[in-house]
């Protein structure tokens, strides 16, 4: 025990006196801060005078038939980003002007049933003949009700006419848990796969350099690998408290200013309890990843191994990790898929997790997803030291699993 | 203090490393380790540091199993390595840490075994900083540091200059002095002569040779003797058959019976201008070579 918490001192220190570490650290809170107080900021310079509005990109109406003034109205009232400009129908000189960069685009209809758009690039976003389709069969219905006898008003009314309506979700909001489920999934599967390749690398340097011989000889593998992994545990954990806080404490900063963002804050409306489970499944998912990136690293003598060697385990993780992602992009977390997952002890941290954030868990699940979890991650840990004691004294080619096997139930 | 190894026995895989290995080490005193390389020299080492258990046989100390959690050992390993971009303190403190040391006395005793290896200007500095000599040194103080019962030497003298070869034998000596068991490996002979007791040679597994170096040595039949001399040409050229020259330019005698060993001195020093006449006793280059050439 004794020689664990030195072992964990020295490569926790480790982390924290890493200068690439640390770095890396700082530069994402920077970032983060950054972006959050990015529309303070911009609204800070902007505030200087409202924007004039001549700087609107213009928009043309036209109409075959001459009847624009018709449709100028309803065209203003839907295009309020544009300078709507009502024109006669001349199609060069609408291309002309389009083309020289006057005029962004241009609709041209042919009464109320069709139209041609103009436009000199069309972007992937444009959305400007979905708009005026719908205002165009609007204008469409309410001159066909006039013509049925009814009143300007009354056709416009039943036409506008809303519908109220409320949501009671009594379960888990799906839409609103998928940003922040999403956000954590990554951060998790980002986190376990760095610091799973930081561990083995860790343990590769260790053996390459030959310290070692001078290790196995003065502490027990046991104390070794859980000091190791534990630490890198804590930094890792420590990491993504240093990023997500402050994400979280500048958000909240400028909540105001993000108001219009649902997305955004969506993802900061994280209820406290999944924090807790996030924790759980955060420290479980990734002591079982990273002993068995430590034992690999073990095997490896050089450094140049440790990428071949550890592409079994990463393959193994990322499958976990798309299984996930594709079920919670679907939103269909409650597949036989997702069920079967959630308590393998490989898959069960993801896979749990997006469970429970995206839809209603019972209880007894959760229980035994994470005690199957823990128990797999004593029982991995005890066999990593094992490969590790049996690894780290055994130079050249790394040995086959088979090997490995062999080795470690004998000693 | 005494060390023994009894009867192990050892194998990796289908591989008998280690075949009925037997040997004592007394504390005080130096003991020597050789054998070619494979011969099952580290092997040995990690079974008696309990790196992995042997698959029978028993190691003793003072006639009874070693209890690991009381006796300390100090390694400097063949192999050697240490954290490269690490401060030499911080590690040589980390490692003496490791062997149960407070962090205060292993300060001390660190700083001590700087000094004494006139290390201490480094003691700031990165390893990788210092040149392959000086590192060795470093790694020597995580051998040493902890006051060890036991101290095993893998090489101790490999990258040595003529300079820091003469500290490290102050520093050995003194270990042994403090009465610690010290077991070197090294297959300079010379070094091996110069310090150890007793050896054992290992070939293939098994120990081929033990035993006391001096009785080793005089248990040779002394049936040789090594003439120096200005007539070595009539020497030879009289002696024709019993003669042979050595490398060095003196002649090698061999006696019909090492009882006639008198009378031919008798009969050299009367009849030529002599220098020296002694009765060959074999280095331990010579009686290693004999021993280890065969079975590999």
């Amino acid at each position: 025990m004794k020689q664990f918490s030195k072992i964990f001192k020295f490569e926790f220190k480790n982390y924290l006196t890493n200068k690439v570490f640390v770095g890396v650290t700082l530069v994402f809170m920077v970032l983060i801060i950054g972006v959050m107080f990015f529309p303070r900021i911009s609204d800070a310079i902007g505030s200087g005078g409202d924007a004039p509005s001549g700087e609107l990109p213009t928009m043309l109406i036209a109409d075959k038939n001459g009847n624009e003034a018709l449709i100028y109205e309803s065209f203003a009232a839907a295009f309020t980003d544009y300078k709507v400009q009502s024109v006669g129908y001349d199609i060069d000189f609408i291309k002309e002007k389009i083309i020289s960069g006057e005029v962004q685009c241009a609709i041209v209809t042919d009464g109320f049933t069709s139209f041609t758009y103009y436009v000199n690039n069309l972007s992937m976003y444009d959305v400007n003949t979905a708009i005026a389709s719908e205002v165009m069969q609007n204008l469409y219905r309410v001159n066909s009700m006039i013509g049925g006898g009814l009143s300007p008003e009354d056709a416009s009314g039943i036409l506008s006419y809303q519908i109220s309506s409320t949501t009671e979700t009594l379960g888990v909001d799906q839409m609103q848990n998928y940003f922040y489920t999403y956000v954590m999934i990554m951060a998790l599967y980002m986190v376990i796969i760095l610091y799973g390749q930081m561990v083995a690398t860790n343990v590769a340097t260790e053996k390459s350099s030959r310290a070692m011989e001078l290790l196995v000889t003065s502490a027990k593998p046991v104390s070794m690998m859980f000091g190791k992994v534990l630490s890198s545990c804590l930094a890792g954990f420590l990491q993504l408290v240093a990023i997500f806080g402050t994400a979280f404490i500048s958000f909240n900063l400028n909540r105001s200013y993000w108001e219009s963002e649902e997305m955004i804050g969506a993802i900061f409306d994280i209820p406290p309890e999944l924090l807790v489970y996030m924790l759980i499944f955060f420290v479980l998912g990734f002591l079982i990843y990273a002993f068995l990136y430590g034992a690999i690293g073990s095997t490896a003598s050089k450094l140049e191994d440790i990428n071949t060697s550890v592409m079994p385990v990463t393959l193994v993780y990322i499958a976990a990790f798309m299984i996930v992602l594709f079920s919670i992009t679907d939103n269909n977390v409650d597949s036989t898929l997702m069920k079967a997952s959630s308590f393998i002890p490989f898959t069960s941290p993801m896979a749990m997790f997006a469970r429970i954030a995206m839809s209603t868990v019972p209880t007894h699940e959760i229980v035994i997803s994470i005690a199957l979890l823990a128990l797999s991650v004593v029982g991995v840990g005890y066999v990593s030291a094992k490969i590790y004691r049996t690894g780290v004294l055994l130079y050249g080619t790394p040995p086959k699993l088979g090997t490995i096997i062999k080795t470690v139930f004998k000693a | 203090m005494i060390l023994e190894f009894k009867d192990i026995n050892k194998s990796f895989g289908e591989k008998k490393v280690l075949k009925e290995v037997s040997f004592k080490a007394e504390g005080g005193k130096a003991f020597g380790l050789l054998g070619r390389n494979g011969a099952g020299k580290t092997t040995s080492i990690r079974i008696l540091m309990n790196v992995f258990p042997q698959d029978s046989g028993s190691v003793l100390l003072d006639g009874k199993p070693i209890d690991y959690d009381k006796v300390s050992f100090g390694y400097l390993p063949e192999e050697r390595g240490l954290y490269p971009k690490k401060k030499i303190m911080d590690q040589l403190v980390y490692f003496a840490e490791l062997k149960g040391m407070s962090r205060k006395s292993a300060e001390k005793s660190i700083d001590y075994w700087l000094g004494r290896l006139e290390m201490s200007e480094y003691k700031n500095k990165r390893l990788d900083t210092l040149s392959k000599g000086n590192q060795q040194k470093i790694q020597l103080v995580t051998a040493l540091a902890h006051n060890p019962d036991i101290v095993i030497l893998d090489e101790p003298f490999s990258g040595l200059d003529p300079v820091n070869a003469k500290i490290l034998k102050d520093v050995v000596k003194e270990v042994i002095s403090k009465g610690k068991i010290v077991l070197f490996s090294s297959h300079q002979m010379n070094y091996i002569e110069e310090f150890c007791d007793s050896i054992a040679i290992i070939n293939g597994g098994k120990v081929v040779l033990t035993g006391d170096l001096k009785t080793i040595k005089h248990n040779y039949p002394r049936n040789k003797l090594i003439v120096v001399s200005e007539d070595a040409k009539a020497i030879l050229n009289d002696y024709k058959d019993k003669c042979v020259p050595s490398e060095n330019g003196d002649i090698i005698l061999t006696l019909d019976s090492p009882r006639d060993k008198r009378s031919v001195m008798a009969e050299l020093s009367g009849k030529y201008d002599i220098d020296e006449i002694r009765v060959f006793e074999p280095t331990l280059n010579e009686i290693f070579i004999s021993y280890a050439e065969e079975l590999m």
